[in-house]
């Protein structure tokens, strides 16, 4: 039996592993190519979701000023401002839009994504009346907010301390901001 | 081929998590709802299927030193198009799923039917086997999702029926909280295993007791 050279072998290998790496990079970039716009656009409307349900009216991109490090966006609008927080969850970042009016009152939060624990922490984010009951306690709170257990105002979700003190946490930091806004 | 065979080792003797004990990660992570046990085994199994297949048909073009290199860039190139595919059509899935659809990479269900079955059969009968093995993981994870989901939240078919809450069977004051937690999982998966080795047991005695009347 003829044997290869060992540059021949190596080369065959390599250039297996290329062909098949390029095969599958090609159709990646194809499916990302008729995936990304969609994403992009239900990503969009999500955000805009979240600020018509904290801020009637909506608003418009402004810059903003942050000590933090939680804000990532802030939209003005007629009635207020809405932030956009990511404050830390117990399983990574909760993405949230707070509405603040002018005189620094909460108008409303929204949950536009988060991977909180099914059953606990997601509470925070779902339609349901636990959710709804949890949210609505931030309505009309100013100035700094605290789950009970800290001394606060706010009754945290069963088993879900952590997620409620992040909720917290990024409204507090939506209500810093807004306020050095003026 | 032997299409029944290929099911009940699936379903049952070879169940990939019941016996196999593969994508346990998963199998432990998940399992809090009907919805996510039902999207998660889907995944898995036309994951599953692509790749066995492609496997398959490549299994004599590929050099078996660099097997491994190539059978994981097949099942990462399957795992992204469904992570993209949900992403853009069922956002809901892919919301509740997380981290857990790009894991699938590393789920070794996946590679371990590549090596252990793909690499060395025809493409349709790999394809059988990706199908059989899907089955019995999306069956073993529902029945834990069913169990977990009972006792943790005290309903039926979170995130599909009843919009999305499920069917409340418990009052809501009274389930166990831990069982959606990773302990209950942990509990859920055991009794689970242990069922299946019964069953198995079971119908072992049954098949003997059929052959001893024969004879």
């Amino acid at each position: 039996m003829k044997t290869e050279s060992n540059v021949k072998y190596v080369l065959r290998l390599a250039l297996t592993l290329l062909l098949i790496t390029s095969v599958v990079a090609i159709a990646l970039a194809g499916v990302n190519s008729i995936t990304a716009p969609k994403i992009a656009a239900l990503n969009a409307q999500k955000t805009q979701e979240a600020i018509e349900a904290v801020l009637p009216g909506g608003g418009e991109e402004v810059a903003f000023t942050d000590d933090t490090g939680l804000v990532t966006t802030v939209y003005q609008g007629n009635a207020g401002y809405a932030v956009q927080v990511v404050p830390s969850g117990f399983n990574g970042g909760i993405t949230m839009m707070v509405g603040i009016d002018q005189s620094g009152t909460v108008l409303g939060i929204s949950i536009i994504s988060n991977s909180e624990t099914a059953g606990l922490g997601a509470v925070a984010a779902a339609n349901t009346s636990a959710g709804e009951a949890f949210r609505g306690q931030f309505v009309g709170t100013s100035g700094s907010v605290a789950v009970s257990k800290d001394g606060g105002q706010l009754d945290a979700i069963t088993g879900a301390t952590i997620t409620s003190r992040a909720v917290c946490t990024g409204v507090n930091a939506a209500l810093a901001c807004v306020a050095n806004m003026g | 081929m032997n299409f029944k065979k290929q099911f009940n080792e699936g379903l049952l003797t070879k169940n990939p998590v019941t016996v196999q004990l593969l994508g346990m990660c998963s199998t432990l992570a998940i399992t809090t709802s009907l919805f996510n046990g039902i999207g998660m085994g889907l995944a898995v199994t036309i994951i599953l299927i692509c790749s066995n297949v492609l496997i398959s048909a490549l299994r004599n073009f590929i050099p078996s030193q660099i097997r491994i290199a190539a059978y994981i860039t097949i099942i990462a190139g399957f795992v992204t198009v469904v992570d993209l595919v949900l992403q853009a059509f069922i956002p809901a899935l892919s919301e509740s799923l997380g981290v857990f659809i790009p894991l699938i990479v590393v789920n070794c269900i996946i590679l371990g039917r590549a090596e252990a079955f793909a690499s060395k059969n025809g493409v349709l009968a790999s394809a059988v086997d990706g199908l059989c093995q899907g089955i019995g993981y999306t069956v073993a994870l529902v029945i834990v999702c069913v169990i977990r989901e009972l006792l943790g939240s005290g309903t039926f078919g979170g995130g599909l029926l009843n919009g999305g809450e499920g069917i409340r069977i418990i009052p809501a004051q009274y389930p166990a909280m831990q069982m959606v937690m990773p302990v209950g999982g942990f509990l859920v998966l055991g009794f689970v295993i242990a069922g299946s080795q019964w069953l198995m047991k079971h119908l072992e005695k049954k098949n003997k007791k059929k052959e001893a009347a024969k004879v």
